[in-house]
């Protein structure tokens, strides 16, 4: 399998996650979504790596790694924070949780 | 052969999962929808010899953040899905051009026909060598991730905690 | 898919399956009996060899119990979610056997086709963490699809309790990897022949005792079973399954059970070490199995033994002792591990009393500090 083949695997998932990010009005299938394009993003590194022509930089690995745990304590982070809404608000529906819009 | 066919199964997975997990209106489906996506990626990773990344991918990601969201799907909702209200947002079909456009731009290079890099070169996977990248130029940023995820949790159990309020009156004795 | 890498997949897997599963219906049967001495009474004692009356000391039990279990009506309540489950009693016996592949089991039969073990990985130790944790979202899984409150609620306390046991878990088999420097189970079983196990130093000693009680409570064993204890919440999060379904969930706890077990022994114990090894070295086999017969016979006796834990008491246990603890081991080793590259006696010996003299009065601190202050009563109407 050559590198194309894997950029463009990384592409769709990106895309799939990048819809559902927008097309969704559950805050938590927004983290679903971003979740899904941080490991497309992974991959892409991965990918690099393996056909790069050092690979014993291990510059892919590191830097999955740290991408791995970045993106778990983002999630962690916004699901408190989601938690925190839904005390507020009832509902973690974007659609109606717009009190900083002007009327 | 054997990788070609193992590739596109993975991705078949991987992409059947994560169209899934975005379009199930009920949420626990589409955390579990979720989780075969990290799996199918976690072969990826262990096809292209990245294996120490395809275990630390199973380990995060199925075994602690889909837990974590799960709660989290406990937690806020009723949970077989709000069936009265609409399940996409007011602004659904500019999203999805939008994320059209983004994938017809990332797929430009490919599109232009640039030549493809040789095979990959044979690597022999090796934790260890991981270990001593780890200690030797990528110290600091491992002791700037320790801080992080030191500030993430205090963060989170902060946030999800929420402010105690002072009570009014003692209670009684 | 070649016909020779099918039959060297079929030769390493099938024996573990065929072995483990023996091991499983000869564990029940012990299991039941043990209990029941322990307990003063006898235990199953009727069923021998099926269509003959020879009962030998209940020994068909198992056997008994299987075709029970097939027979029973599958009961699937209304409203549940059936596709989960289905799913959940798969999901949980899956990792449960995928596990016993990393194990560094020699049989001998296999020495011309493959190495040493099913799966000869470099990073052994990190994937059988990584799969364990697979066991977590089988019990919420269990727990959701039943549709019933106190499945609910037992699948939520079993999964936070693995969750917190996870960490001291995953902490102690860090030490071990220190020491030998490599994740590969082969390497760490071979580095500790001659009885150079390590549980036989201080720190190895106090990672071993925090890996066992961590994996008691992993499988959720006694004293850690508040989710699925029969006088606190019916079954926990496998009251609804009935039958077969039953059957491969207790199939799972059981492999699970011999899986970490076995982990046990290649990390601590030696894996496979033992006298004789020299003349017949098919005996590393039978050593291994042996350990972990003992290991389980100590689960089985800690079983009948001690009370149950309270769900406060079990949490604290985790995060407020075993995690400062097993923190504090990863750091009493790496000073030891750099003391042991001096190589004089004089720096070994030291390094030993000072590492149990650390170890030993960390834990009475810690004991201390979680007992909480218990006043004696002040009874405001009995005066």
């Amino acid at each position: 399998m050559t590198l194309h083949h894997y950029l463009i695997l990384a592409a769709v998932l990106f895309c799939v996650g990048l819809m559902g990010a927008f097309t969704r009005r559950n805050a938590i299938v927004v983290l679903f979504s971003v979740e899904i394009m941080l490991n497309a993003a992974n991959l892409n590194f991965i990918a690099f790596w393996r056909y790069s022509d050092n690979p014993e930089l291990l510059h892919g690995p590191m830097f999955t790694l740290f991408a791995i745990a970045v993106a778990a304590a983002e999630v962690a982070v916004g699901l408190a924070l989601v938690i925190a809404v839904y005390r507020h608000f009832k509902t973690v529906d974007l659609e109606s949780i717009d009190t900083l819009r002007e009327e | 052969m054997n990788e070609q066919l193992a590739f596109w199964v993975l991705a078949a997975i991987a992409v059947l999962g994560a169209l899934v997990a975005v379009r199930k209106r009920n949420l626990i489906h589409g955390v579990f929808a979720l989780l075969v996506f990290f799996a199918g990626l976690s072969g990826l990773f262990l096809l292209l010899l990245a294996e120490f990344i395809a275990a630390v991918q199973v380990l995060v990601y199925i075994g602690a953040v889909g837990v974590l969201l799960l709660f989290a799907i406990m937690l806020t909702e009723r949970v077989a899905g709000d069936g009265g209200q609409r399940m996409t947002s007011r602004g659904w079909f500019w999203g999805l051009v939008m994320a059209v456009a983004v994938f017809v731009v990332l797929l430009l290079p490919a599109i232009q026909q640039l030549p493809s890099p040789e095979a990959a070169q044979p690597i022999k996977p090796s934790v260890e060598e991981l270990g001593k990248k780890l200690m030797d130029p990528y110290v600091v940023t491992l002791e700037v991730m320790a801080l992080l995820l030191t500030a993430a949790l205090i963060g989170a159990v902060t946030a999800a905690q929420g402010v105690r309020m002072p009570k009014e009156e003692d209670s009684p004795e | 898919m070649s016909l020779e890498l099918i039959t060297d997949i079929l030769i390493a897997t099938v024996p573990l399956m065929l072995v483990f599963a023996t091991l499983f219906a000869f564990t029940t049967w012990l299991e039941r009996k043990a209990l029941a001495r322990i307990q003063n009474r006898i235990g199953p004692n009727k069923v021998g060899i099926p269509c003959t009356r020879i009962s030998l000391f209940g020994l068909g039990q198992p056997a008994a119990d299987g075709i029970k279990m097939l027979f029973k009506e599958d009961i699937v309540p209304r409203g549940a979610d059936r596709l989960f489950h289905l799913l959940a009693p798969i999901l949980a016996l899956i990792p449960a056997m995928l596990v016993l592949c990393f194990l560094p089991l020699e049989f001998p039969w296999t020495k011309s086709l493959l190495p040493v073990q099913a799966f000869l990985l470099d990073g052994a130790v990190i994937f059988f963490f990584a799969i364990t944790g697979l066991n977590t979202l089988a019990v919420f899984m269990a727990g959701w699809a039943s549709r019933n409150k106190y499945s609910l609620l037992g699948g939520m306390r079993a999964v936070a309790q693995m969750v917190s046991y996870e960490i001291p878990l995953v902490l102690s088999a860090v030490i071990v990897v220190m020491m030998v420097g490599s994740l590969n189970a082969a390497v760490i079983a071979d580095a500790q022949t001659g009885f150079n196990w390590f549980v036989f130093s201080p720190w190895g000693f106090a990672a071993f005792v925090i890996f066992f009680i961590a994996a008691l409570a992993e499988t959720n064993r006694s004293p850690f079973d508040l989710p699925e204890a029969e006088s606190e919440i019916i079954a926990g999060y496998f009251t609804e399954y009935s039958g077969f379904k039953f059957a491969l969930f207790f199939l799972g706890e059981y492999i699970a059970m011999f899986a970490i077990s076995g982990l046990a022994v290649t990390l601590f114990l030696g894996g496979g070490d033992g006298p004789g090894l020299a003349a017949a070295p098919w005996l590393s086999v039978v050593w291994f199995l042996a350990k972990i017969f003992a290991l389980i016979a100590v689960m089985i006796w800690l079983r009948g033994t001690l009370p149950r834990l309270r769900v406060d008491q079990l949490m604290g246990f985790a995060w407020k002792f075993m995690l400062p603890l097993s923190i504090l081991n990863i750091l009493v080793a790496g000073f030891a591990w750099h003391a042991q590259q001096q190589g004089s006696t004089t720096i070994t010996v030291i390094t030993w009393v000072a590492s149990i003299a650390i170890l030993y009065g960390t834990a009475s601190g810690l004991n201390q500090l979680n007992r909480g202050s218990a006043r004696p009563r002040k009874y405001k109407y009995a005066e």
